[in-house]
């Protein structure tokens, strides 16, 4: 509540004009703080706050189908005891690399990073970490593209595929091997899953898969807070000179 | 001159936990776990038993790591080790704070907000001013 009343004096004027004199009176002696740089800060802040509601919301979903679970599985079949403490790597990592090349800021804290999430990473990590993400488009089209060839006329179809026969290949040379990356992904996700069990209630599945979106999410919020605190350094490091 | 520490690169960096069990269990399932050769976990179940200390060694052991990118902590237990976490100075490993079940996310406390909020205070300009 206090961040909502926060986020509506943000776009009060006497806010606006106070951020604004610190600009002006920058400009004078000729090292102005960027509006850009007070625009990129308001709006992390903004995305912020938005992200960590959209969490709690993810959250809030994963608990109940997680408590949904344990109804209907037994308290026994869904507890930390069945933990697996066998030594194992995780499968689901983060990549993080730096944004700034150089220091822009001198506050550690303002140095931005990037972090992207890699989802069921098992053997090949790469072709998951570039693939998956391409995998629904490329699985739109080729299912586009199947279609359209369904609907034709026999000849229609002739002419068609005689003139998109290698595209058409390639395309469901790829989308096999998407469909193997798929396959292992949802191999990873029952090996995760059958900690608790061979067979597991459809709401232990529903909860992996809340709370794989609030991971997501969470990462977005990662780079949220990277970018505001590097944002803010930067109006406090501007501040400081003109002092 | 402050801040010439490289920020490391990695291309599998952990997430580490510290959260209740039903928290822990379901980012386990999502395949967020992670134990090592010493059979040491990337999280730390927080209960009705746990002490303070094995919270605040668990945070300063989590954040020590360099294959740690990113702490999740509730935001209640952050509450009881809030000197330790606004103390926090390093931008990487990055410190989350997350609702609970029982505990709504609340926006005051987070230390991320906190260390940017005087920025939107009126006050903040004119007394520099005078």
């Amino acid at each position: 509540m206090y961040w909502k009343n926060i986020l509506g004096v943000v776009q009060n004027k006497r806010t606006w004009c106070n951020l604004s004199k610190i600009s002006m009176e920058n400009e004078e002696e000729n090292q102005p703080i960027s509006e850009e740089i007070v625009l990129q800060f308001l709006d992390s802040t903004d995305n912020y706050i938005t992200l960590m509601e959209s969490l709690s919301s993810s959250l809030r979903q994963g608990w109940l189908e997680l408590a949904s679970a344990r109804l209907s599985m037994g308290t026994s079949r869904v507890t930390s005891t069945l933990f697996d403490l066998n030594m194992h790597p995780a499968v689901t990592t983060l990549q993080v690399a730096p944004l700034d090349g150089e220091s822009l800021s001198q506050d550690i804290m303002g140095r931005q990073s990037r972090f992207s999430l890699r989802k069921w990473a098992s053997f090949n990590e790469e072709r998951c970490s570039k693939d998956t993400e391409a995998s629904e488009d490329l699985q739109m089209e080729s299912n586009q593209q199947l279609h359209r060839h369904g609907s034709h006329h026999i000849s229609a179809n002739r002419s068609h595929a005689s003139l998109s026969e290698e595209p058409a290949e390639a395309r469901l040379a790829s989308s096999e091997s998407l469909t193997t990356i798929d396959e292992q992904v949802n191999k990873e996700r029952s090996k995760s899953l059958s900690v608790f069990g061979t067979l597991v209630s459809p709401k232990l599945r529903a909860a992996q898969l809340s709370f794989e979106t609030a991971m997501e999410t969470l990462v977005e919020i990662a780079n949220m807070r990277s970018l505001m605190l590097s944002a803010y350094a930067q109006i406090q490091q501007d501040k400081d000179k003109t002092q | 001159m402050a801040g010439k520490t490289p920020i490391p690169t990695s291309n599998s960096a952990l997430i580490a936990m510290i959260a209740d069990e039903d928290t822990i269990t379901g980012f386990l399932l999502a395949g967020v776990g992670n134990v090592d050769l010493r059979r040491k976990t990337n999280y730390l179940i927080v209960d009705s038993k746990t002490t303070v200390k094995a919270i605040e060694e668990a945070f300063k052991e989590f954040t020590a790591k360099e294959d740690i990118a990113i702490v999740l902590i509730s935001q209640y237990i952050a509450n009881m080790i809030r000197f330790l976490v606004d103390s926090y100075n390093k931008p990487i490993p990055a410190i989350l704070e997350i609702p609970s079940k029982d505990h709504p996310y609340d926006a005051a406390h987070d230390s991320v907000l906190s260390r940017v909020k005087y920025l939107f205070s009126s006050d903040s300009v004119a007394s520099e001013r005078r």
